[in-house]
């Protein structure tokens, strides 16, 4: 097998083979464990940039496995799928530093870390899907890598939290292959291919092509959150908080949002789906989503509740972005997959310092919390102004794009939805950052554990430092050579390439 | 040939130097604002202001570009810039001054942090040569300001900055809009290009009024003035000093630069704009007359004052001539009134330690509106009498719906509902579809193999 085949695989194996050894090590190897966490997620984050200077210089990766007679798995590195894998690489080593912080003497860690690796394969597989079969089997080991992280605590509310997930995913990966099978009765084939593979169908067909398009975004929109297929995103947020992370940040959601980008770009192509009427509705469902999921967000008291009725708004711009049909929006959808999750997965670790340093869960608890945990504080602010669109984070340039986009392509509609929207945010965020930097402190924190000197312990607090670095970085240099901007400018120009 | 590379050297050693320089008059306050946050120290601030202090001395006008920096930026600085960097840099440091106790700290852990966000934000807001990087300065310079007014401020000075942080989001929607249009407009965002563009394109009304409507809420112009007498109101000499300078100034600066002033004609808005400004200074001498207390003539000299400038404004959208020949004045006017509220503010202050004179007169001790000010929550009392008195039935309904509508828990609850039953559906669903994709997967493979 040639480099260029290899590369894709070795992506992948990168999780899996630690994954797959970590389930068998003893709890008590913690230093083995650690290392086999760091060195995989590291080993990663080079492969993937030999990839991203591979993909930019015009390599063409590609894995071909045979699968099923006609049909193959296919893992290929193109241009949108090297941005969802530099995210999901990136975060993730983020997230197992953080990880290891944070469960740091609790019980059934090997599990724990070999669910949380098989979960990132997954997600690297479902970006490097080269085709709508691969695609769908890494879509679904995904809902089955990641239901054990959901009910890791093992409480009777996780236990709800993770059979709830499971029926929604479960409903939405059916919908997603009765699409994929239906598809395929109808073409042959199911590869992936710029600008789509449906335009040549007979007219007659262009009915049934726009009910098998409810199906295929259906069943990524469970994972997306959009409304009303949302309901298991606020409930599952009783993981511990690096499971949050994943989920909101760096896979799950992010897989649902990537999984209606591919449709509408590589199976139906952008031209194609506008010309059937269906990006218009789908704009609409993006709307009601952003708005709705805002809503929600202002009446919960509960943080990592509030954060997960923002992601379910948040995510939702990712499809708005793409459903406005237009470059420049695209390349605001886009951009906002990789902002998106820098931001939320900043503020999820925040929220989770929080929890195990004070014991805090609620809004109304976090009274001058600033004063005692000043750094995590300052990188849930940078996170919060990101979320708003703030200049100058990554949050502005997204909106920046999104309704840049909307004006080019005739949608002035959703500027009001973009403005609607920035201030529910600031409704429902700026209320926090009220009362962590400036109200009375409470006499005792609910259950404050000590950390010496420090605000909290290392591995936790270094994580969401980082990330909101990045999420000033992102908005800051967005202009410069290889950033998610960029890259997503490159991936627009070969979507909308004449 | 070595005079071409020892001239390209010096220009290449120009270019860094006016670089850096440039970068950290912002840069450098945003770099100590964040080791500052446990500590009562107030050098750090001295010290951000340095490189302000050293670029005024550089003799001829400096500009950079940034193509890298968020969405290709650049910042500069001209003779007006250098007179506004100056009243900025003289006005900080007083304010520094005034800052810390006897003790030499602040009185509050994070002032010194929020102290340094909001300087970077005005020097950068001063340096700025494009619409995005002035957004973005003025962004960071009005939160960090909401905060210094929040920070250890007494319950009037909280209340000032929780109206003025409504105004400022409102603002800052207002402006992203009109960036927007701009944007859609002209590729470059540069000051004197979007001010061609925007005077030749159909939507200038459009962005005219959202820029306008953006700075006036910033600066609390009549009618959008209520945190002004507040938060000149607060106790901390150090605030109020600034409030003129940094808030109100920099949004002026904001409308002359963001403007197609004097390129483009617009009557019937020119003449709005003119009423308002002169409504805005009757409005200032009324109030200031009525309230009659000495620490608030600032917050009404203001007001006085920005009512002057919108006047002036509405004349030059009346008539662009008068722009062209007279705008750059608009320049001065906004350095003096920055430095006319600190005089104000400060001779106050001296006056009253000097004479014991009251902060408040006897007569009117209280924080309430003056008279004329009370008019909408006297229709509203009009109203709700007359609902009485005519609808007795269907005011009642009314008041019975809108109590629930303000259950909020009893919204939540509703919503909370509907996404239970939802989720009892999504199993029988779940179950119907796994049936339906055996059936489809069946089907399927039969249809291929045979």
């Amino acid at each position: 097998m040639s480099w260029n085949a290899g590369l894709p695989l070795l992506v992948l194996a990168s999780s899996l083979l630690p994954g797959l050894v970590i389930f068998f090590l003893p709890e008590e190897r913690v230093a083995t464990r650690t290392s086999l966490n760091l060195a995989g997620a590291a080993l990663k984050l080079v492969l993937v940039g030999v990839m991203i200077w591979g993909v930019f210089h015009g390599h063409h990766y590609e894995t071909r496995l045979p699968l099923l007679p006609e049909l193959d798995l296919v893992l290929r590195a193109d241009a949108l799928s090297v941005l969802f894998v530099t995210l999901s690489a990136v975060l993730w080593l983020a997230t197992t530093v953080y990880a290891i912080g944070y469960l740091e003497g609790s019980p059934n860690r090997s599990r724990f870390f070999g669910f949380f690796s098989l979960c990132v394969t997954a997600t690297v597989g479902v970006a490097l899907a080269g085709n709508l079969i691969t695609f769908v089997l890494f879509y679904e080991l995904l809902t089955l890598a990641t239901y054990p992280l959901i009910v890791h605590r093992g409480t009777e509310v996780a236990r709800r939290a993770g059979r709830t997930y499971l029926i929604y995913t479960v409903a939405g990966g059916a919908l997603l292959l009765i699409g994929t099978v239906w598809l395929y009765t109808l073409t042959g084939t199911l590869e992936f291919t710029a600008r789509g593979f449906l335009s040549s169908l007979d007219e007659s067909q262009h009915r049934v092509l726009v009910i098998i398009f409810v199906l295929l975004i259906a069943g990524p929109g469970v994972k997306a959150a959009l409304v009303p297929l949302h309901g298991w995103l606020p409930q599952a947020m009783v993981a511990p908080a690096p499971v949050s992370a994943l989920l909101h940040a760096v896979a799950v959601v992010k897989a649902g949002a990537f999984g209606i980008v591919r449709v509408v770009y590589d199976v139906y192509g952008i031209q194609f789906a506008a010309s059937l009427g269906v990006t218009l509705p789908l704009a609409i469902v993006a709307a009601v989503t952003i708005i709705y999921g805002s809503m929600r967000a202002l009446f919960q008291d509960d943080l990592k509740r509030r954060l997960a009725f923002s992601t379910v708004s948040q995510v939702a711009y990712i499809v708005l972005g793409i459903a406005v049909v237009g470059p420049i929006a695209t390349i605001g959808g886009l951009v906002h997959l990789v902002h998106q999750g820098v931001m939320k997965i900043t503020l999820f670790f925040c929220a989770g310092n929080l929890a195990e340093t004070l014991g805090i869960h609620k809004v109304s608890e976090m009274n001058e919390v600033g004063q005692r945990m000043p750094w995590t504080m300052v990188a849930f602010t940078v996170g919060v102004f990101g979320m708003i669109g703030v200049p100058p984070l990554a949050g502005f340039i997204s909106k920046w794009y999104l309704g840049l986009g909307a004006l080019d392509a005739g949608q002035g509609w959703v500027i009001f939805i973009l403005a609607g929207s920035s201030l529910l945010n600031a409704a429902y965020f700026l209320p926090i950052l009220y009362a962590a930097w400036f109200k009375a402190p409470a006499d005792t924190w609910p259950a404050e554990r000590s950390f010496g000197r420090r605000e909290t312990a290392w591995a936790l607090l270094a994580p969401p430092l980082v990330t909101a670095l990045l999420t000033l970085a992102l908005g800051l240099l967005a202009s410069a050579p290889f950033s998610p901007l960029q890259w997503a400018h490159f991936i627009t120009t070969l979507e909308y390439a004449p | 040939m070595g005079a071409f590379y020892y001239d390209s050297g010096i220009r290449a050693v120009n270019a860094t130097l006016s670089t850096f320089l440039l970068l950290s008059v912002p840069g450098l306050p945003l770099l100590l604002a964040f080791p500052a946050l446990r500590s009562r120290l107030y050098w750090p601030c001295y010290i951000a202001l340095l490189p302000a202090l050293i670029l005024l001395t550089v003799p001829m006008g400096v500009s950079i570009e940034l193509p890298w920096l968020l969405l290709g930026s650049g910042l500069g600085i001209d003779g007006v810039g250098r007179l506004l960097l100056a009243m900025s840099v003289l006005l900080w440091t007083a304010a520094v001054t005034l800052l810390h106790t006897a003790k030499g700290k602040t009185v509050d852990d994070r002032l010194t942090t929020f102290f340094l966000l909001t300087l970077a934000g005005n020097l950068g807001v001063i340096l700025a040569t494009e619409l995005v990087g002035f957004f973005a300065f003025s962004a960071l310079m009005g939160y960090g300001f909401y905060a210094l007014l929040v920070a250890g401020g007494d319950e009037r000075t909280r209340r000032a900055a929780r109206v003025y942080l409504v105004f400022l989001i409102l603002a800052d929607l207002a402006l992203f809009e009109a960036l927007l249009i701009a944007a859609a407009t002209t590729e470059d965002l540069g000051f004197e290009a979007v001010r061609q563009a925007m005077a030749q394109s159909p939507s200038s009304t459009l962005y005219l009024s959202m820029v306008l409507a953006g700075f006036a809420a910033k600066a609390g112009v009549w009618p959008l003035h209520f945190w002004l007498p507040l938060a000149f109101g607060s106790s901390r000499p150090a605030m109020t000093l600034l409030l003129g300078a940094v808030p109100v100034a920099i949004a002026l600066l904001g409308v002359v630069r963001w403007l197609p002033l004097g390129e483009t004609s617009l009557p019937a808005l020119g003449l709005i704009i003119q009423g308002m400004g002169v409504v805005a200074m009757l409005y200032a001498i009324l109030a200031g007359v009525e309230r009659a207390q000495l620490k608030m003539l600032p917050a009404y000299a203001t007001i006085f004052a920005t009512g002057l400038f919108v006047t002036t404004l509405g004349t030059g959208l009346n008539d662009p001539a008068v722009w062209s020949r007279q705008g750059n004045l608009a320049y001065f006017f906004i350095v003096s009134l920055g430095f006319g509220v600190a005089v104000l503010v400060v001779t106050i202050g001296w006056l009253q330690a000097r004479y014991h004179y009251p902060a408040k007169p006897e007569k009117k001790a209280d924080d309430s509106s003056p008279w004329f000010e009370r008019w909408p929550s006297a229709v509203m009392r009009w109203a709700a009498q007359m609902g009485v008195g005519i609808l007795p039935r269907l005011r009642a309904a009314w008041r019975a719906k809108v109590g629930r509508l303000r259950q909020v828990r009893a919204w939540q609850r509703i919503l909370d509902g509907c996404e239970r039953s939802l989720q009892r559906w999504t199993f029988a669903i779940t179950l119907f579809l796994l049936l339906a994709s055996v059936i489809t997967f069946v089907m399927a493979f039969v249809g291929v193999s045979s």
